[in-house]
């Protein structure tokens, strides 16, 4: 299998010959067109490899007639941020993400600084497979040098979303972990505005390849150490571009990545009420904080594209993933750990609360996540099987099979970046969630052992 | 559908195309990626010449290198002979210059240089054509790919090395008044500031990089009218003239009046032998004028094919100390493996300051014949098939098959070949006076039609 995937308003792979510089440079020329010749910021992770494909993407964009505003090593926050306020035409992020350090990715965000949804992704798209790209007249446009002042505009941004002066006034001491990200001065900045002392773990240029980039609480083993020993108000971990957020308690207790959202969710209905956007993969953990604000959840497919799509369209306050990927919108058109973690300090100041009373409140939901490794046909045909099986309790095909009971739920869908299968159960008891799981994992396994006498 | 693509030119000299258009930044990454390959994993010099396209073409090729695993050293904008000078002097394993040379300004084109600072040669970048075409490239895994380095002292390296190799004292005792034109291309910052460390007075014009070419980048004496106008203005000894990548140097007389591009190769090599005495290397198309000249310094003349690779491989198997070509191109081994239109200054201003004469009266001493170049349009099998019939006509006749075919009689010569880099039939014809040489073009043009 080649190791390359094109996704809503992304495209990844793993670097060498799947994703290389003349395959990069094909998506900047088809992105630069479809911006029509505007400019475009880009920025980059700290990867070895993210130097590369900037000078790639820089070449199509200019191929393309677009002035590109280079913000260097950055989050992807902050391109998104820079398109909305310099009034670019579209942004590209080089980076991998969570993925291993094998990977690197391109994001692609449009001019309202998300990732292209999905009809701008397919307009994105054709231009590509159709390679009609656009090209400059006698002489491309020079690079535009990085905006001065971007950085400082977007905190101001960040602090005037937030109880700036409540937070401060509270006196925090967190402990952080950047995961070499390029996020780390300007959380610096960002935290010492907010009057947050701060020691940190992880910080670039030197990125140890041996440590899992993706925050997770198996991986947070370093960060939970450091705040159990010392007195601190809470941990957190963040992405490499900036986009998720994952927490440890003031005891040294690592908290599901599940519970960023509706922590960060309820910090922001408290002071701007509306509608929340998840994925149809995501815990039921955010239903009561929702209902606590009478406001709804909207559940989407599983991607950060669909999911601020329809945040956007519904004009929610509040989108993400249990992931630990949470946009406050219009504030943020990203997914931006530096904001959920200002709105959980914010949280924890107004409330006078620590961290794990906090998680405390939110209802605890018994939760399990499996994977059956099949190729692309044979989990195609296990769907179907399952349609048949599931007809009663369907509640949503938007991405796979999402069934609601009562009390459960189950969520099957196939994965967007490797050949298997992924399932998950949630309800309020253990036994139950095992019964669902078991039983569509029957299911699937039926359908896989059909395959293989036929 | 052809004026809407028009044609890549892949050869010997390089890859070039009309910048984003044929020559797009993919086609850039992939031969950047072919030829880091072809080079094994090392530092590869990277360089341009000021064309506004060199912002896009740059980071394809930087971006290509690094996918393979080779180091990219930025040396910025900088003359083709100062990166070749650089890579050899470094022992980086390789060197790409973005630079178009000659060609108007919306081409550009990728240059490729040995480990030995050398042009590759034909069969060597047949090799790389071959990787190219096979599209299998030694891409190496994210954590492999090196970071990028960036050297700027490459030009005053250059610079220094030629001053060193020249009688300093001679040029500066003489106070030379020089009008330079840059065509405000990669030499505009170098070349002024290597005449005034040799103490003479410099008159620039055309010296802004980036700005507009002037005039034709080619410097052929039809480009060189405001040369010679502000050589008459400024009361000058002499004008140069340098192409858009400074590997070649045309002059001006103190009358404004350009000397015609086979006396830069004639002065370079006068002076060299006058120093060095030994085998000189010209290629076939080069006026016999280099034959009186060595043969006063009893130094042996090598005829190569048309070729900067051609002219120094002939000079490293024969030894010469000096070689060139007719179109303003002078190589010296001993400080660059390549066309350097820098030491090619320095050995004409050394020859000018053995005497107080005039450059006009320098020239007119030397032996006067009348060459005559112009090409038609032939695909490559019909010039072959025209150069076998010219053999067959002149049979009778001296020949010379160095090149397509030279016909030699004791007082004038014709040489008909065909373009390596471009569908054209050249003709070149020297004779005693400019009807005579022209009227052997004819002939030839004449046979051409039937």
């Amino acid at each position: 299998m080649r190791e390359l995937k094109i996704g809503t308003g992304w495209v990844r792979g793993v670097v060498g010959d799947a994703l290389n510089p003349e395959l990069v440079i094909g998506f900047s020329r088809a992105f630069g067109t479809w911006a029509e010749g505007g400019p475009v910021v880009i920025g980059r992770d700290t990867r070895r490899s993210s130097v590369m494909f900037q000078q790639a993407v820089t070449a199509g964009l200019l191929n393309s007639n677009c002035q590109v505003i280079d913000l260097g090593e950055t989050s992807t926050p902050l391109i998104s941020f820079a398109v909305r306020e310099l009034g670019a035409s579209g942004g590209v992020s080089v980076t991998g993400s969570h993925n291993d350090s094998s990977w690197n990715a391109l994001k692609f965000l449009g001019p309202e600084g998300s990732l292209l949804n999905p009809i701008k992704s397919e307009e994105f798209l054709d231009l590509f497979h159709a390679s009609s790209f656009q090209t400059f007249g006698p002489h491309p446009p020079p690079p535009q040098p990085a905006a001065p002042g971007i950085a400082d505009a977007y905190l101001d941004h960040l602090c005037s979303a937030l109880a700036e002066e409540e937070i401060r006034t509270r006196g925090f001491r967190i402990a952080l972990d950047f995961r070499f990200g390029a996020v780390a001065p300007l959380a610096d900045q960002f935290l010492k505005r907010l009057g947050v002392q701060t020691v940190t773990l992880n910080v670039s240029p030197a990125i140890d390849w041996h440590l899992q980039l993706e925050p997770t609480p198996d991986s947070m083993g370093e960060l939970a150490t450091l705040v159990s020993n010392g007195r601190f108000d809470f941990g957190a971990a963040l992405n490499i571009d900036g986009d998720r957020l994952v927490l440890v308690a003031e005891d040294g207790t690592c908290v599901s990545e599940e519970y960023t959202l509706p922590l960060v969710a309820r910090s922001r209905l408290l002071r701007r009420p509306g509608p929340v956007v998840t994925t149809l993969s995501t815990s039921k953990r955010i239903d009561p904080v929702a209902a606590e604000f009478d406001q709804k959840v909207v559940r989407t497919a599983v991607g950060e594209s669909f999911v601020m799509d329809r945040g956007v369209e519904l004009e929610a306050v509040v989108a993400g993933e249990g992931s630990g990927g949470v946009a406050a919108l219009p504030a943020s058109m990203t997914f931006d750990a530096l904001l959920s973690l200002g709105l959980i300090l914010e949280f924890l100041a107004s409330e006078r609360d620590r961290l794990s009373d906090a998680v405390q409140t939110i209802p605890r939901t018994e939760m399990l996540k499996g994977r059956v490794r099949c190729s692309a046909p044979a989990a195609y045909r296990a769907l179907e099987k399952c349609r048949q099986v599931y007809a009663e309790g369907i509640s949503s095909l938007d991405d796979g099979i999402r069934v609601d009971w009562d009390d459960a739920w189950l969520h099957l869908r196939v994965s967007n970046t490797e050949p298997l299968l992924r399932i998950i159960a949630e309800s309020d008891d253990a036994r139950r969630t095992q019964k669902i799981f078991d039983g569509c994992l029957g299911v699937i396994r039926h359908s896989l052992a059909e395959e293989e006498t036929k | 559908m052809t004026e809407h693509h028009p044609a890549l030119k892949i050869g010997v000299s390089g890859v070039r195309g009309i910048a984003g258009q044929s020559l797009t930044p993919e086609i850039v990454a992939a031969f950047a990626a072919a030829f880091g390959t072809y080079c094994g994993t090392g530092r590869i010099a990277v360089g341009s010449d000021t064309r506004p396209s060199r912002v896009m073409v740059t980071p394809a090729v930087t971006a290509g290198l690094l996918s393979v695993g080779c180091t990219p050293v930025h040396l910025g904008i900088v003359p083709t002979p100062t990166l070749q000078f650089h890579v050899r002097k470094h022992g980086e394993a390789g060197g790409i210059c973005v630079t178009a040379s000659h060609n108007p300004l919306e081409w550009n084109a990728l240059k490729f240089c040995t480990s030995a600072g050398e042009a590759l040669r034909p069969y060597q970048f047949s090799e790389l054509l071959d990787l190219y075409h096979q599209g299998v490239f030694s891409r190496v895994e994210a954590d492999d790919i090196p970071e990028v380095q960036i050297d700027q002292s490459a030009a005053s390296e250059h610079i220094q090395a030629v001053t060193e190799f020249t009688d300093r004292r001679s040029i500066a005792d003489r106070k030379f008044r020089i009008v330079v034109d840059c065509c405000n291309a990669s030499a505009s910052k170098v070349t002024p500031t290597f005449l005034r460390n040799l103490n003479c007075e410099v008159f620039e014009i055309h010296t802004t990089p980036g700005e507009p070419f002037p005039r034709s980048p080619e410097p052929a004496p039809r480009n060189l009218a405001e040369l010679g106008a502000a050589v008459l203005e400024y009361g000058a000894d002499i004008g140069f003239a340098q192409d858009a990548d400074a590997d070649r140097v045309a002059i001006v007389d103190e009358r404004g009046k350009p000397a015609g591009e086979d006396f830069t190769v004639a002065l370079a090599i006068d002076q060299s032998l006058r120093k060095h005495p030994g085998p000189v290397v010209v290629s076939v198309a080069t006026s016999r004028l280099i034959e009186d000249i060595a043969r006063a310094r009893a130094g042996a003349v090598h005829r190569s094919p048309v070729g900067e690779a051609h002219v120094l491989e002939k000079m490293l198997e024969v030894g010469a100390q000096i070689g060139g070509e007719g179109n303003g191109g002078v190589i010296i081994p001993g400080i660059n493996h390549c066309r350097d239109s820098f030491a090619a200054m320095a050995l004409i201003l050394e020859r000018l300051a053995l005497n107080p004469f005039p450059v006009s009266q320098v020239l007119a001493s030397l032996p006067q014949y009348a060459t005559v170049r112009t090409s038609v349009p032939c695909r490559s099998r019909e010039a072959a098939a025209f150069v076998r019939l010219m053999r067959h006509i002149y049979r009778e006749e001296t020949l010379d098959l160095t090149d397509g075919v030279k016909v030699m009689w004791p007082d004038r010569w014709l040489l008909v070949r065909g373009s390596n880099t471009e569908p054209l039939l050249r003709l070149t014809a020297e004779a005693g006076d400019e009807s005579e040489a022209r009227r052997l073009i004819d002939s030839a043009l004449e046979y051409l039609r039937e």
